[in-house]
């Protein structure tokens, strides 16, 4: 088999990617393509959690809706019933000596 | 209410949506090796300046069901649990127990 010359199978090259319009790029540089050849990832990745839809967000729609959250109501009625019998969320501390982690016993 | 962790799931993947482009123009620059090396080092430090929640690689794929992060068959987005549940309920459609 005849060994064909260098000169002619870069030209080869170079009219195969003129033909089908792709880069001729003999040396391999790096030139970054892939990054805009490759296609956004973003839109689809938005989409991975399902919408749902919360009494928050109905009453926000256009419409002007008001529904009673009573899930949100409960908690909050047991968040007062818990204040009223001393329960609540301590104090925040004003200071670093008053926190509770400086006060504890080691 | 879905978990802190997909809160912030969903907070990156946003984040990343909305950057996606300018991101990608940078890369495409500091990835060049045909342009002056000052150039695509200016590209690599804006890189770097853009925030957590802008890369491809703080999104992960968590269960649609519960938000766990592991053992997540990714085919439906589910937990291997929720999966099996789910398919006991008959509620994913071509999925049954294999039996012969």
């Amino acid at each position: 088999m005849a060994a064909v010359a260098p000169a002619r199978l870069a030209a080869l090259t170079r009219m195969r990617c003129e033909i089908f319009q792709t880069a001729y790029n003999p040396t391999s540089v790096r030139t970054g393509a892939k990054y805009l050849r490759a296609r956004l990832r973003g839109p689809s990745m938005i989409r991975y959690y399902p919408d749902e839809l919360t009494v928050a967000h109905f009453n926000r729609m256009p419409g002007g809706f008001k529904i009673q959250n009573w899930e949100e109501y409960q908690r909050l009625a047991d968040v007062e019933e818990k204040k009223r019998r001393g329960k609540g969320v301590p104090k925040k501390a004003k200071s670093k000596a008053e926190s509770r982690r400086m006060s504890r016993k080691r | 209410m879905p978990n802190a962790r997909v809160l912030r799931d969903i907070k990156a993947r946003h984040g990343v949506n909305a950057n996606e482009v300018l991101r990608r123009a940078y890369l495409y620059v500091a990835r060049n090796q045909t342009l002056p090396a000052q150039v695509r080092f200016q590209a690599q430090l804006q890189l770097n300046t853009f925030g957590r929640y802008t890369r491809p690689t703080t999104v992960k794929n968590r269960c649609i069901e519960t938000g766990r992060g592991r053992g997540v068959i990714s085919e439906f987005g589910l937990t291997r649990f929720q999966f099996r549940l789910k398919a006991l309920a008959k509620e994913l459609p071509g999925v049954h127990k294999a039996s012969w």
